[in-house]
């Protein structure tokens, strides 16, 4: 029952054994039973993750959903350079600059939007930032919603994205 | 002639060319430098221009040096790259290196001086950096930025020099020496914002385009100001559709390096919330939005008696609106408009930008009580084409009465308010064309952004009504229309008006002084 | 009067285990699946946190599918499009008709036969059936008025035709050797010792039969009519809702006819090995206690398994999903005492009726296993075997099983003619 062993992997005539494909038939649903009686008997080792309740963890430096730091007023610590929005290969960062009442500070996004949906998490945006003032180190990758504008997400909402992982 | 050896290489000069020059030529790229510009006098502060020519103990900067018969000079060696870093290093002590912030950033003169010549390590500690003023309006468009002046003192040359105005000045010594105005004056003559494009650090920035766009985003399309007569040669720089600034381009027969502030300003016109945005036709009382087909049908039935051009039409349309009214009367709209006034430097009384089309292709223009009896005097619908009849020609709507008075325009206005029927066209950033400004320059404009949906390109328009009108053999493609000007034209009668030099042509003395980019 | 009440009592019986079937092949199909490819498999729906091992998706479908919009294609031919559904799966339950799924039950000293029609050309009845289940197929792929649906309409015909006939090929040999063609009878000739059975007389005329059967109910390796692949889902793809759900309740419903069949004409129907009717009701009083016994042990260990389980994953899911195999666990103990409990009722003193009764359903309950087996080998195929070519399907059928068929009926005869 060894007909496949023989050195024709593409091509070439078929024994009699494989043109019945029988053997192989058997011997491939030999395998099929083997893994359903070990799965059977160890429901436990089964390698899926269940899901909601269980959550893979991820290496520190995964890239989540973006989140905008803060000065110590609370303030966005973005100058609106638009060096993110310019690295954004998916041209989904959209600033809007203005003057900012201290001069000390002079510039600071007046809205500062990214669309989720078109992002594409390469990071570049969080690694052009001279401010490090983007960040994706939420760990959060459960981006859900039923209406497109939910993923277009503003300033505000960036500056108070939970940094922890756990909010979905 | 003489005859000097830069980097190795023999070259010849005319006498009292500057070593600068001399070196740019020879090298095929400027020396770094700062307070050098070729407009303005020699200031020799930023010292970054030095070179070393043999025979002088120490290095020397080019700028303040003329060629000298024999003169050896090295730009490339360890010597001169070491005291350009050097010096950049100094410049850059105080400097506050906050480039996200800054709009310069991206034309920056110090970024790019930092990328060729510095690359070092700073060791000046930000904390330890003299701090001055930040964002400090000193005029109508123009704010300062203390710290980030390198105090090459072109701005103050150029109010001097240029303007003679002299609002700024260099005041203090030492490292708390500072940039600033005048006591009691504000930079507010009318080609302040030259010094923020001379600047060549972030210093000076243009309140008008101040954080609305970082400038490598930014595409560039040569184009013309329509501001004034003069016809001042500028880059169109626009993202996606809009305009964000105008700056000059050198045409050394027209404006040199500079251009006026009102003619800076003239892009917002472009994306002005007055823009007919739709083809309208008046029904009962009312204009109403019409679709382009009913538009047709409705033109097809009129009779037109007077065509009426505008200065700020280019040459084309001016040809093409006087053709089509051959077999009625026509005029070159009113002979006042646009009039304001001008200065001796590039401003010029006359505000519109092709006036001399109008004369060219013999579209005579009226006064205001002339442009009303021609009116009387003709019959049928009365067609205008750009300008504000109605506004400038008082009486001009009721000799127009009830007859069909037909707005081709861009704007709304008193004319497009009671016209009949309004044709949205295209502004001169949306279309390709000829000015001839007040000297006879033949100069292209040229379509940087697109036109609102509805609007139609003028020339096109024209063309069409030209044939429906019954001319078998219109132009049909803009390589096609200038042929056909260019003949019509006796002024351009032997000119490809298909390969104008960057700089536009003069015919009376084509092809030569021909300027263009630097 | 009598037989139309008996018989609908059997059409009530049949009807109930092919229906309670079907469910229970979707589930045993995906889990079967899930556990070939070393997943967990359905474990989500839930009643009161009782998942039953993904059993209540099933219902979750069912509601779903209730509930779901029934959308019919433009231009799809209104008729024909819905009447497909309903005539593949009312043809698809119509064989039943003369399987017996026993021998007879004697109650009141009358014996009703178990089967509905006890036809006397029961297979050619089989054969003539089934293949009528491809109008649907055809009707449901051409009225969807989708070029995927009509290809997949297209490739069921000709895969029928070219199947069917080796299907009919390969029985013959065993009608020669029962000289029948009643059901009946073919499954009582294959009564005592295993050897009987059709496979052992017939084992070519066997394994060609079921290959023939997968064929002809599009099941994995042969179900290009679907091929999700190449034709997204073939002849149903166009149907949504219940219409869907009777196209797929069809395919399981035909292939626990298939099974049937497989079980039937080579397996030994509702014989259980040596444990001939006689024989069980000669020693019941043995047997039974026997049964019992064993049954009463494995429900004990498979409920303690649970309880094991129960004390092992308490606060695995923080709700009321965490009570479940506790809840295993109580059933199973209750049959294992169940089955401990009915030795009060003196089973080893057996009388001489019920003995009778208990082998009919011993047969029965032979019967279904027997079924429930195959069907589990078709689920066992599809998730093992990858999809045939089309060529490759027809070079099989044709010059393959066809010769290998006729071969069979040659060689049949002649040992028949010689023994
Ligand atoms: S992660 Fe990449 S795609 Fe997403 S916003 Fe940042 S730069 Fe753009
Ligand atoms: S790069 Fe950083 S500072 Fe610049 S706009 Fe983006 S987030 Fe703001
Ligand atoms: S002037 Fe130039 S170097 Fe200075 S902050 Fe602005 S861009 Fe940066
Ligand atoms: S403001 Fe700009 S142009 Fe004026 S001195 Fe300073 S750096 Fe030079
Ligand atoms: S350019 Fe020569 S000193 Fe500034």
């Amino acid at each position: 029952m060894t007909a496949t062993k023989k050195a024709h992997p593409y091509g070439g005539k078929m024994t009699f054994w494989e043109r019945t494909y029988l053997p192989e038939v058997f011997r491939g649903m030999g395998i099929t039973i083997k893994h359903v009686i070990h799965n059977l008997l160890h429901t436990s080792e089964m390698p899926t993750v269940q899901y909601p309740e269980e959550h893979r963890s991820y290496s520190p430096r995964f890239r989540g959903r973006h989140r905008l730091m803060q000065r110590d007023d609370g303030s966005p610590r973005c100058v609106a350079c638009m060096m993110c929005s310019t690295a954004c290969p998916a041209d989904c960062i959209h600033i809007v600059a203005g003057e900012h009442p201290d001069p000390a500070i002079e510039k600071f996004p007046e809205t500062f939007d990214i669309d989720l949906l078109r992002c594409v998490y390469c990071g570049l945006c969080e690694e052009a930032c001279p401010c490090d003032a983007i960040r994706m180190d939420t760990g959060i990758y459960e981006i859900a919603g039923t209406t497109r504008e939910e993923f277009f997400v503003s300033k505000e909402f960036l500056l108070n994205n939970k940094s922890d992982g756990t909010e979905v | 002639m003489v005859k000097v050896t830069i980097d190795g290489r023999e070259l010849e000069f005319p006498e009292g060319t500057s070593l600068f020059d001399a070196c740019r030529e020879a090298r095929g790229e400027a020396l770094p430098h700062f307070c050098y510009h070729p407009d303005l006098s020699v200031a020799g502060v930023c010292r970054l221009c030095q070179v070393e020519v043999e025979g002088m103990p120490k290095l020397t900067i080019a700028c303040n040096t003329g060629v000298r018969e024999g003169m050896v000079v090295h730009t490339r060696n360890e010597r001169v790259k070491t005291a350009a870093r050097q010096i950049l290093e100094m410049h850059l002590i105080n400097h506050p290196v906050d480039c996200p912030i800054c709009d310069q950033a991206g034309e920056c003169g110090l970024q790019d001086q930092y990328m060729n010549h510095g690359l070092y390590e700073s060791e000046v500690d930000k904390d330890d950096k003299v701090h001055k003023a930040k964002a400090e309006v000193i005029g109508p468009h123009v704010i300062l930025d203390k710290e980030r002046c390198v105090l090459c003192s072109r701005c103050v040359r150029f109010c001097d020099e240029v303007t003679g105005t002299g609002e700024m000045g260099i005041f203090n010594r030492g490292d708390r020496a500072e940039i600033g105005i005048a006591p009691g004056k504000e930079l507010a003559n009318n080609y302040s914002l030259n010094t923020v494009d001379i600047c060549p650090v972030g210093a000076l920035t243009s309140r008008d385009f101040r954080f609305k766009k970082r400038v490598w985003l930014l595409k560039s399309t040569a184009s013309i100001c329509p501001g004034c007569a003069t016809g001042c040669n500028v880059r169109v720089d626009h993202e996606a559709g809009r305009i964000f600034r105008l700056k000059p381009r050198y045409n050394k027969e027209v404006n040199g390096r500079w251009m006026c502030d009102i003619g800076r300003m003239t892009y917002r016109g472009v994306h002005s919330e007055k823009r007919l945005d739709g083809p309208m036709l008046r029904g009962d009382g009312d204009l109403a939005p019409v679709s382009w087909s009913d538009l047709h049908t409705f033109l097809a039935e009129r009779q037109v008696g007077l065509w009426i051009s505008s200065p700020a039409q280019t040459l084309e349309e001016q040809a093409l609106l006087a053709a089509l009214g051959e077999q009625a009367r026509t005029s070159g709209g009113v002979s006042t408009a646009g009039r304001g006034d001008g200065d001796d430097l590039l401003l010029h009384g006359d505000r519109t930008p092709n006036r001399t089309g109008l004369e060219w292709t013999d579209l005579q223009q009226h006064d205001p009580a002339s442009l009303v009896a021609l009116v009387r005097e003709t019959s049928g619908a009365v067609v205008v084409h750009g300008g504000d009849p109605a506004e400038t020609a008082p009486g001009f709507l009721a000799a127009v009465g009830g007859r069909a008075l037909i707005f081709l325009g861009t704007h709304a206005n008193a004319t497009s308010k009671a016209a009949t029927v309004v044709v949205p066209m295209s502004v001169w950033a949306e279309k390709d064309g000829l000015f001839v400004n007040k000297d006879g320059r033949v100069q292209a404009v040229r379509r940087a952004v697109a036109r609102p949906e509805q609007a139609v390109e003028d020339w096109r328009f024209l063309v069409d009504l030209w044939s429906a009108a019954g001319c078998a053999d219109a132009p049909a493609g803009l390589p096609a229309l200038r042929r056909w000007l260019a003949e019509r034209v006796p002024a351009l009668n032997d000119l490809d008006l298909n390969a104008l030099p960057a700089g536009g042509l003069a015919p009376a003395t084509a092809p030569a002084g021909a300027g263009g980019d630097e | 009067m009598e037989l139309v009440v008996s018989s609908l009592l059997k059409i009530a019986f049949l009807l109930t285990v092919i229906l309670g079937l079907v469910p229970v092949l979707i589930w045993a199909e995906r889990k079967g699946s899930a556990f070939i490819q070393d997943r967990t498999g359905p474990n989500r729906a839930s009643v009161l946190g009782i998942r039953l091992g993904g059993l209540v998706h099933p219902i979750a479908d069912v509601m779903k599918l209730l509930f779901k919009e029934d959308f019919r294609p433009e231009n799809a031919h209104r008729f024909l499009y819905a009447l497909a559904p309903f005539l593949v799966f009312f043809i698809a339950l119509l064989t039943y008709a003369v399987i017996p799924f026993g021998d007879f039950i004697r109650i009141g000293g009358v014996e009703y036969q178990l089967v509905v029609a006890d036809l006397n050309v029961g297979i050619l009845y089989v054969l003539a059936i089934a293949s009528l289940g491809t109008y649907g197929v055809v009707m449901g792929g051409w009225a969807s008025n989708n070029k995927y649906a009509f290809l997949g309409a297209v490739r069921s015909t000709s895969q029928m035709i070219s199947y069917e006939i080796s299907m009919g090929l390969s029985i013959i040999g065993l009608m020669l050797i029962f000289s029948s063609l009643r059901l009946t009878d073919i499954v009582a000739g294959q009564g005592g010792a295993i050897w009987n059975w059709g496979f052992a007389m017939q084992p070519l005329g066997a394994i060609l039969f079921i290959v023939a059967v997968f064929a002809e109910t599009n099941r994995n390796p042969f179900d290009l009519p679907e091929g999700e692949s190449e034709l997204v889902s073939g002849y149903h793809l166009e149907y949504s809702s219940m219409k869907f759900a009777l196209f797929f309740m069809a395919e399981y419903t035909n292939m626990v006819i298939g099974a049937a069949l497989i079980t039937t004409l080579f397996f030994g129907g509702w014989n259980i090995p040596w444990l001939t009717r006689s024989v069980i009701e000669g020693h019941a009083g043995t047997i039974l206690p026997v049964h019992l016994v064993i049954q009463a042990v494995v429900m004990g260990l498979i409920s303690l398994l649970f309880f094991r389980r129960a004390a092992r994953e308490r606060d695995k899911f923080g709700d009321a999903r965490d009570r479940e195999p506790g809840f295993m666990g109580v059933v199973t103990a209750l049959m294992a005492l169940g089955a401990a409990g009915s030795f009060a009722l003196k089973p080893w003193a057996i009388g001489v009726d019920a003995a009778s009764i208990y082998a009919t359903l011993l047969q029965v309950g032979a019967f279904v296993g027997k079924v429930v087996f195959f069907c589990w080998v078709f689920i066992w195929v599809r998730w093992t075997l990858p999809r045939f070519r089309y060529d490759q399907l027809m070079g099989l059928g044709w010059k393959v099983m066809l010769p290998l068929a006729l071969a069979n009926v040659v060689l049949t005869a002649i040992w028949l003619a010689i023994v």
